[in-house]
């Protein structure tokens, strides 16, 4: 269902003039449509260009400097060579079948993606909980994709990856109900506001158990969808790319592409749930609603919430580039043992400290 | 000693044949493995991807030619084995070799060894997946390859060495571009520590994973720094003293099991980087008193003719004994030449050492074994 706050799409769709009434599906389906171009897309070329400089610098290089001013436009490059190779493979009707559903699975977290709080598609009390389902269905294409292309590569990476995704996400889900403990609500709207612009105000500095809830959040949030240094069921040598292992050209660049935004949209959920998401200065956000200027402080929400986004992404490649890649066995136990354990405490302290807050 | 067994699934067994060419493999070989889910029960190795026929490419070919191709035996250390030929071919002829010229061959062979650890370490990064520190390692051989260029002209093939003595004298400003390195290593040595011997992440791939036994040691004829990681004290250095290392004062360090079991992965590694501080002192030693003098024995010629007989010698390359058998029968060529490599004693024990693990394991296991495929297929 559509927000009642999304009045900005309808506005920005009719001013074309080309529709004066069309049925709610089709403006959502085009806000979707608006979001993957022009929001996940450039971010997606933006963050390769970063994460190349970044790794770059750290390992006494130069990195990207040939496609435009400093390498610029290096990813573009990179996107139209993949797009112009060929599959090396026979048409094999289960590998697309299972490709499409690992991208239909990812790309329907397009919904429920919190860009601020002109821009929620989705807000109900389910919110917080569909990435969830997204990324089990996601590991289950996954699986299936590896299973599908009769190799060895393919078979152990599509396991590995199902382990991971069952070892992450249980501690992901406990820690996640710590930040409604403090909201009250699911919501994104309500996670929003009950935080603030100051560090201060943000879930991750609300009691010790926030700040043990987020560092296993974004650690579970690792290992559940299989991102650097813990892509052991991806990305491990033995397998050298495991279920990416038999893509080529375009089937790659969107495998690869759907990875990106795997990372990307579970940083953005971590910077809603625990680092102040998109919450302004008050005095902005009061300032521009005054003057009536909403799409100047949407745009402004959503470059505040990039920016912690890309802000906390690359501190997670920085971490990946100078550690070694863990094995699947030591990540799953990892997760089994110690994440797991540590987000019932998390949850249970929460629950206490708001209990003592209330009375 | 706490024993080695992993826990298995009890599944069918499976099959997987990799290579001769694959990301987990340091070099050309090709591995037959039995799994039993992600263990490893059984392990077949088939080499002779890299065969150039070059123990008989030297008979065929000059003394002075045979020591060029002896270049070839490894090519990331390739200094090894133009000496070890040199030390046969001077055996067996009596030639005499200038104090300045052994020493000079000695600072070769201690640089050598440093670039053929800081490979080692760099394959390993490879196999943990440890990106960064490849390009320091990198970075930091590329130092010394610019050493050997300096000195040699050549990067990699240096066909430097010659039967009694070396065929051009240090350059000008060399001994203090070696103690550069020698300095500048020294103080990479923090990066190489936190990057690998103290991080986490490094320690849970490479602590209690494939140990090699004393034992197996001695079954495989394993040398070199793999023995040593498992405790063995063996250095060719220091048992069969050659070209002055007699007179050189230094260690030979030897696994501690710091990685929970005695010569396991982390232990081979440990040593390379010890060896590493060794091959420093060593150098810095040799520097303070290189004898002045000639650097090559003015009495021989161009290309030299060996009296007949046969002769063996052996040096500690950077990856174990290696040795010499030379046959001469008087002719303008060699009759035989035979090598002993460290790397075929390594490939003997790939079937027992890789039995237990994980197959995401293998990498590393694999390049901590150090395989020089070039000079076991030679």
């Amino acid at each position: 269902m559509m927000n009642s706050e999304n009045s900005w799409i309808v506005a920005l769709i009719s001013s074309f003039g080309f529709v004066d009434e069309m049925p709610q599906w089709f403006y959502a389906g085009l806000a979707l449509v608006c979001i993957f171009c022009f929001v996940i897309v450039p971010c997606g070329g933006l963050m390769s260009y970063f994460e190349r400089k970044l790794a770059a610098d750290l390992q006494a290089r130069v990195g990207p400097s040939r496609s435009g001013p400093a390498g610029i436009l290096q990813p573009i490059a990179d996107l139209l060579k993949l797009l112009q190779k060929e599959s090396r493979t026979e048409w094999n009707w289960k590998e697309n079948l299972w490709l499409s559903v690992h991208t239909m699975a990812l790309y329907s977290t397009l919904a429920v993606l919190p860009l601020g709080s002109m821009a929620l598609l989705v807000n109900t009390e389910m919110s917080v909980f569909l990435p969830f389902w997204s990324a089990l269905v996601l590991a289950l294409g996954t699986m299936l994709l590896g299973l599908s292309q009769n190799s060895v590569p393919g078979w152990f990476g599509g396991i590995r990856v199902a382990a991971q995704t069952l070892a992450g996400s249980f501690p992901a889900l406990i820690s996640l109900l710590c930040t409604g403990v403090r909201s009250g609500s699911f919501r994104w709207s309500a996670l929003a506001e009950s935080q603030g612009f100051s560090p201060w105000d943000w879930t991750l500095m609300a009691n010790p158990f926030q700040t043990i809830a987020f560092l296993v959040f974004v650690i579970s949030g690792l290992v559940l969808l299989a991102i650097p240094p813990l892509d052991g069921g991806l990305s491990m040598s033995d397998i050298h790319g495991g279920v990416s292992s038999h893509l080529y050209g375009r089937r790659l660049s969107l495998f690869q592409f759907g990875r990106f935004y795997g990372f990307f949209f579970w940083s953005v959920i971590t910077v809603v749930l625990f680092l102040g998401a998109w919450d302004l200065p008050i005095r902005l956000v009061i300032e521009l609603k005054d003057r009536g200027a909403n799409q100047l402080l949407a745009f402004f929400e959503l470059c505040c919430l990039l920016v912690k986004t890309f802000v906390l992404m690359l501190l997670i490649i920085w971490i990946a580039k100078v550690n070694s890649r863990s094995r699947v066995d030591q990540i799953t136990d990892f997760a089994w043992k110690v994440l797991s354990p540590f987000s019932l405490a998390a949850l249970v302290g929460t629950s206490l400290w708001a209990g003592w807050r209330a009375f | 000693m706490k024993e080695f067994r992993r826990e298995t699934l009890k599944t069918d067994l499976t099959t997987w044949t990799i290579g001769p060419y694959h990301g987990s493999l340091p070099a050309p070989i090709k591995l037959r493995l039995s799994l039993d889910g992600e263990i490893i029960t059984d392990c077949d190795v088939e080499t002779g991807f890299l065969h150039r026929g070059l123990e008989k490419v030297c008979e065929l070919h000059s003394w002075r030619a045979a020591l060029a191709y002896s270049d070839h035996l490894d090519p990331e250390c390739a200094v090894f084995g133009e000496l070890v030929l040199c030390l046969a071919v001077e055996e067996m002829a009596e030639i005499e070799v200038p104090a300045r010229a052994q020493c000079i061959r000695i600072i070769l062979s201690e640089l050598a060894r440093m670039s053929g650890h800081l490979s080692f370490m760099v394959r390993m990064a490879k196999a943990v997946g440890s990106e960064t520190i490849i390009h320091y390692l990198l970075r930091d051989r590329e130092r010394i390859l610019d050493l050997f260029e300096l000195l040699t002209g050549a990067r990699f093939s240096l066909n430097f060495l010659r039967f009694g003595g070396v065929s051009a004298d240090v350059t000008d400003g060399f001994i203090e571009r070696v103690l550069e390195v020698c300095e500048l290593v020294r103080i990479r040595m923090k990066e190489y520590n936190d990057l690998f011997t103290f991080n986490f992440g490094f320690l849970k791939r490479t602590s209690a994973v494939a140990p090699i036994s004393k034992n197996l040691v001695s079954a495989c004829g394993i040398t070199g720094p793999n023995a040593r990681a498992s405790g063995v004290s063996f250095d060719t250095r220091k048992i069969f003293p050659y070209s002055g290392y007699n007179r050189l004062d230094f260690e030979t360090p030897l696994g501690q099991g710091e990685g929970g079991i005695l010569g396991d992965v982390h232990d081979r590694f440990l040593i390379r980087l010890r060896e590493l501080t060794q091959s420093m002192e060593i150098l810095k030693q040799l520097l303070d008193v290189v004898p002045s003098g000639e650097f090559m024995n003015n009495k021989m010629s161009q290309d030299p003719k060996i009296p007949p007989g046969e002769a063996y010698a052996r040096v500690e390359s950077s990856r174990g004994l290696l040795g010499c058998h030379v046959v001469s029968d008087g002719g303008a060529s060699p009759s035989r030449v035979q090598f002993r490599t460290p790397t075929v004693a390594n490939l003997l024990s790939i079937p027992q050492v890789v039995c237990g693990i994980r197959i995401e394991d293998l990498p590393v296991v694999l390049a901590s074994l150090d395989l020089g495929i070039a000079e076991a297929d030679r």
